[in-house]
């Protein structure tokens, strides 16, 4: 098992875990850094200010007790369904790939694909909002045409990490791939 | 032949305008001949000063229409002018004018009898003396000062938008415009009878006379200043019996319009600056309808 | 596609990051190209097939060429043609006739992007119809790139469009290195237009592919004479005059027919004529003709008209040379330039004017004193091809490549001196703006986080190397 240290495409630092169980199966772990305490301290800090601004010219303390409602429950929505702290993609050979993201909160979301159905993992190159970014691909298979692609499922949506540590996982995959 | 090749030595061969022969010389090389098929003002129109000035006149003339017109609603407005006399007058000129555009008209074009023209005439005083009750009330629930403010925008909407250059019969923006403008002071005017008068009026002065002074301007090119000038000394003097001031600024206007801006045109000519050359667009002078026909 | 460019990164991609930048040891510089215009494949013309022509020659000569376009459709993002010439479709807004709506900013963020990562020395902007493409040349000039701008289009000078919209060039070329005009009137219309230097204005014709257009006599009828008319259907191209010369030229040969191909407004004129002349075996409209299929309908006749009212350079008429028919046409813009006398007859473009001219050709043919058509062609071919075009843009490169982009206050000074009082200040204002824009964007996102692209063309191109080896999975 090995730990590397990259950047995403903001320049954020992510690390990439890669776990060798056997000679045709591995698992790739991109870990986002942490909730910074820092971070949610000025979040709530700048709520709750703008809060007691408002209760100062209204003299209505309902103001108050739904400021800290609206952090609390803003809070939990946010390491439930958006903040993703590690995605994981685990490729055994001849079975198949499981891709899946653990959220703050401890939630996972898991998909799994065939290796009947995957015809191949690429780098590709997209263009997300205002940038052209590399991203890792599968491509799958149309079941009507095996030449064709049908579909393009992008991995690591979350964490998006640059080229270097595509390349990284994208060679130990394609090392599995080309032994089945 | 490259960019960066540079002048050279003068070479014996002297540069062709062509792109099929490969020729000594850079391809950013710019010959003594380089936009030597430039021309300058080909299309340009000399204009004679006098006969500008003849053009212009028509111009004058609408704007002294438009002023004789506000004079005779000012005089009905505050029932100087019984609507009789107007109705009697305008009777007197319309069977004048008729005649005198029989007379110019050497042959009836159209199709149009003088069975129809009376019809239409018919058909459009019996319209306009049976509506002009509804007319009169027609702006009753509008401040007098949107009426007059309208009537001020309609107005000028004509002036601007009379098609000077074919006068005959004039463009219905402009017609529409100072009817639109008619009916809105009419209505502001004490009886349903003065009403009628000033819109058979209106009918005479933006409708008929553009099209009598067409026929003038064709038929007897020498008649036509004179009636001009005779109808804007006509509107300065009406305007003078009611306001000297404002007949005074109306002369000016006139003048200005007449004599001065002829003039800035055809001085101003000789700072045109037209570009032409071989990249126009070529026009297409013939007339090829005829082949579709 | 996925499988080639797989293939090509899995076998080179780590080599090329490890190896980082291995210098190639030729003797002329090479250079990181970007071809920018709103008009480029899917849709068809002059202009698109001068870039993709111009690109395939320039990245067999050893540069790295990309092309930036605006999405088309369903056609966006990231695709490769031949050759491994990329092409980015960004999703920027269509306006008006495929040109893009610009308000000077917008394609900032992203046009930055591709010239950053695609490490670009030289954005070569084509068409002055195109806003991207003058987007492109404003946004390379903030950020230090060298430019070239390619005009394929001659304007007049008369009505109010026409000097707004040379205004707008005036603005967007008075600091760009280099303009390449397609012929001599092209070059002096954009001189007076921009009020340029003539100096950076190099003249570089368009070419013709001489493979594709070859003669084959046996493919035309010579028992009657046909005039082949090749052009888009619209009121430029002179079709009411076409709509005259048919009914004049039909009455007096009986034998004489034509075949028109291409669609347009202007196709209703063409059939009003037909039906009132009865003229339907003789007058066959082909409609939209693919480009394929040009030559095909090209050397089934024996003339070759073109009516134009404005050209700034034929291409029509050199392929109608080369596949070995005799041209007459008008005499307008750069086509007396094109081709040399013995293989045109320039008309006026009048009805009577080009009556005549063809009717000259006519009694030529009839009598046999006419050059075989493998003759014409062996005259045309060597005229106009693309692999000189590339020369030649190549030295304008080279010669830009040594030239300094001005620093921005010298720019703002040049706007202000060039453009006049007031459109001077206005875009010097904007320029400014850019700048700070793009100080943002370098803020935002440093250079150092955008992800070098990996070469499909150039001197260090990883296809070339692995393109055509066979992947099994």
């Amino acid at each position: 098992m090995t730990e590397d240290e990259f950047t995403d495409i903001n320049g954020k630092a992510i690390s990439l875990q890669c776990q060798s169980h056997s000679n045709f199966c591995r698992e790739f772990t991109v870990s986002a850094p942490k909730l910074s305490l820092r971070r949610i301290m000025v979040y709530t800090c700048s709520v709750w200010l703008v809060a007691y601004v408002v209760f100062f010219f209204t003299q209505n303390t309902a103001v108050l007790s739904s400021a800290i409602f609206i952090t609390l429950v803003g809070m939990m929505l946010h390491i439930h369904f958006v903040k993703i702290d590690h995605e994981t993609l685990l490729i055994v050979g001849s079975l198949g790939v499981q891709v899946s993201s653990s959220y703050a909160s401890g939630r996972e979301s898991t998909t799994f694909i065939e290796m009947s159905k995957i015809k191949d993992i690429v780098i590709n190159e997209a263009i997300y909002m205002q940038r052209v970014i590399y991203s890792l691909c599968i491509l799958l298979k149309d079941p009507s045409d095996p030449g064709a692609v049908s579909t393009v499922v992008p991995l690591f949506q979350s964490s998006k990490p640059r080229l270097n540590c595509l390349v990284k996982v994208y060679r130990s995959c394609q090392e599995i791939l080309a032994q089945c | 032949m490259g960019a960066d090749s540079g002048p050279g030595a003068p070479s014996a061969v002297p540069w062709r305008k062509v792109l099929y022969e490969r020729q000594p010389f850079p391809d950013n090389y710019v010959d003594r001949r380089f936009l030597e098929e430039l021309r300058r003002n080909v299309r340009v129109r000399h204009y004679r000063y006098w006969g500008v000035v003849r053009e212009a006149g028509l111009v004058a003339q609408q704007l002294s229409c438009v002023a004789a017109f506000l004079t005779l609603w000012w005089y009905m407005d505050q029932s100087q002018l019984s609507p009789s006399t107007l109705l009697m007058a305008g009777l007197l000129f319309a069977l004048l004018g008729y005649g005198l555009y029989e007379a110019l008209g050497a042959s009836r074009g159209g199709g149009r009898t003088r069975l129809a023209d009376l019809q239409s005439a018919a058909i459009f005083l019996a319209f306009t003396f049976g509506f002009s009750p509804v007319l009169k009330t027609l702006t009753e629930s509008v401040s007098t000062d949107t009426v007059y403010a309208m009537s001020a925008m309609m107005l000028l909407a004509h002036l601007v938008s009379f098609p000077y250059a074919q006068p005959s019969p004039p463009g219905s923006l402009s017609l529409n415009a100072a009817l639109f403008a008619s009916v809105c002071l009419a209505s502001r005017l004490p009886g349903a009878l003065h009403t009628f008068a000033m819109l058979t009026c209106a009918l005479l002065v933006f409708a008929l006379w553009p099209c009598l002074l067409h026929r003038l301007r064709d038929r007897a090119p020498w008649g036509f200043p004179w009636a001009a000038a005779l109808v804007s000394l006509g509107s300065v003097a009406g305007l003078a019996s009611l306001s000297p001031g404002g007949a005074l600024l109306l002369a000016v206007a006139l003048l200005t319009l007449t004599l001065l801006c002829p003039l800035l045109l055809v001085r101003l000519q000789r700072h045109k600056d037209n570009i032409h050359g071989p990249w126009d667009e070529a026009e297409i002078h013939e007339d090829l309808s005829h082949f579709l026909q | 596609m996925g499988q080639r460019k797989r293939a090509a990164i899995r076998d080179s991609l780590a080599n090329q990051i490890m190896d980082g930048i291995t210098l190639g040891h030729q003797d002329s510089p090479k250079h990181n190209i970007c071809m920018v215009s709103d008009f480029f494949y899917p849709n068809m013309g002059g202009v698109e097939s001068h870039i993709y022509q111009l690109s395939q020659c320039l990245i067999e000569r050893g540069h790295k060429v990309i092309i930036v376009t605006h999405a088309y459709g369903n056609r966006k993002g990231i695709r490769y043609l031949t050759n491994a010439l990329k092409v980015y479709y960004l999703p920027l807004q269509v306006m008006y006739n495929q040109s893009t709506a610009t308000t000077c900013f917008h394609s900032l963020p992203l046009l930055r992007c591709v010239f950053v990562r695609e490490r670009i020395t030289v954005v070569h902007a084509h068409s002055s119809f195109s806003a991207m493409a003058h987007d492109s040349l404003f946004h390379a000039k903030t950020m230090g790139l060298n430019t070239v701008f390619t005009d394929h289009s001659l304007f007049g000078f008369a009505d109010v469009s026409s000097v707004l919209t040379n205004k707008l060039l005036t603005v967007s070329l008075c600091d760009t290195s280099h303009i390449i005009c397609v012929s001599y009137t092209s070059k002096e219309n954009t001189v007076l237009r921009a009020a340029l230097d003539p100096e950076i204005v190099s003249v570089i014709p368009n070419a013709v592919d001489p493979t594709d257009f070859t003669p084959d006599p046996s493919q035309r009828d010579d028992s009657k004479i046909t005039i082949v008319v090749i052009s888009r259907l619209v009121y430029r191209k002179g079709i009411d005059l076409l709509g005259g010369i048919i009914p004049e030229l039909c009455l007096k040969y009986p034998q004489l027919h034509f075949l028109i191909g291409g669609e347009g407004p202007k196709r209703i004129v063409l059939e009003e004529v037909r039906e009132k002349y009865q003229l339907h075996d003789r007058v066959r409209l082909l409609g939209a003709l693919e480009h394929k299929d040009v030559r095909n309908v090209l050397i089934q006749g024996h003339i070759f008209l073109n009516t134009s009212l404005t050209e700034a350079f034929c291409m029509a008429i050199v392929e109608g040379a080369s596949c070995g028919l005799q041209v007459v046409s008008t005499r307008v813009g750069g086509i007396p330039e094109v081709l040399p006398k013995e293989l045109i007859t320039l008309c006026e473009p009048t009805v009577s004017s080009l009556c005549e001219g063809l009717e000259m050709v006519i009694a030529r043919q009839r009598a046999g004193t006419v050059p075989p058509p493998a003759t014409i062609h062996s005259r045309v071919r060597t005229l106009y091809t693309w692999r000189n075009v590339a020369e030649r843009t190549e030295k304008v490169y080279d010669r830009v490549a040594k030239e300094t982009v001005q620093p921005l206050h010298r720019r703002l000074h040049r706007l202000q001196a060039h453009c006049g009082p007031v459109a001077g200040c206005i875009f010097a204002f904007i320029a400014v703006l850019d700048f700070l824009f793009l100080l943002l964007l370098q803020w935002l996102v440093p250079d150092s986080v955008i992800d070098l692209a990996v070469d499909a063309s150039g001197p260090h191109a990883l296809w070339k190397r692995s393109g055509n080896r066979k992947h099994s999975v």
